[in-house]
């Protein structure tokens, strides 16, 4: 199980400028579907990297379904180089990302936002409308029914 | 895109139909932190199941057939 209030509190105790992106954030606007990851999109520039860093190493991050023993070293060079990371932590799975399909990176998804208070951390996540659009571009079958499901949260909120 | 007349996907209007709109207002009704915390039982209820089915068939593999 992912540990959701300690996971954004490793990342809210080193102020990692991040956005709450996918099913976590579907699940604050009021979806029902189970979801297991938490899905961020962080900012990329160094300091963000060392802040990124210093939040997650002390829960031994790991690419998530890659077999033990890879020379995997979780620093500033490493993300600095990559760009997504699916990874498995101790306190559970978490995927950072550098940019979404539909949204693009850190900086163009701030505008449609919105902060939550969360386990007495304010985050930033993505607005539902914003949401429901990042999904439509993804285009993915297995997308189309969350996206119905947001589309309905969006209508009964307008209702 | 035309915004005032956004593409209307019908897989998605499809879905919409089957859609359980008592689930989506109970949860607009929560905070999103209670939101997230009824995800997260449901997260240990999911893998509880799990956790439950594989003794049982640990189980039923052990009885002489």
């Amino acid at each position: 199980m992912t540990d959701f209030p300690a996971l954004l509190g490793a990342l809210a105790g080193h102020e990692v400028e991040f956005i709450l992106v996918g099913g976590v954030a579907a699940t604050a606007h009021g979806s029902a579907r189970l979801t297991q990851d938490l899905d961020v999109v962080y900012r990329r520039n160094p300091a963000n990297f060392r802040r990124l860093t210093q939040a997650l190493a002390p829960h031994s991050p790991y690419l998530r379904g890659a077999p033990p023993g890879l020379p995997f070293q979780w620093d500033e060079v490493t993300i600095a180089h990559g760009l997504n990371f699916t990874l498995v932590t101790a306190l559970g799975s978490i995927d950072l990302l550098g940019e979404i399909v539909g949204g693009g990176k850190y900086e163009l998804l701030l505008p449609h936002t919105i902060v939550l208070r969360l386990f007495g951390i304010d985050c930033r996540a993505l607005d539902l409308a914003k949401l429901i659009e990042v999904k439509r571009a993804a285009g993915r079958p297995k997308d189309l029914e969350a996206i119905a499901e947001l589309e309905q949260l969006l209508a009964e909120r307008a209702g | 895109m035309d915004k005032a007349s956004p593409w209307v996907d019908p897989v998605v209007e499809a879905y919409k139909a089957g859609i359980d709109l008592t689930l989506l207002r109970e949860n607009l009704r929560k905070t999103p932190e209670q939101r997230i915390d009824a995800l997260m039982e449901l997260q240990r209820f999911a893998e509880e199941l799990r956790r439950a089915g594989c003794e049982a068939m640990k189980k039923l593999r052990g009885q002489p057939r």
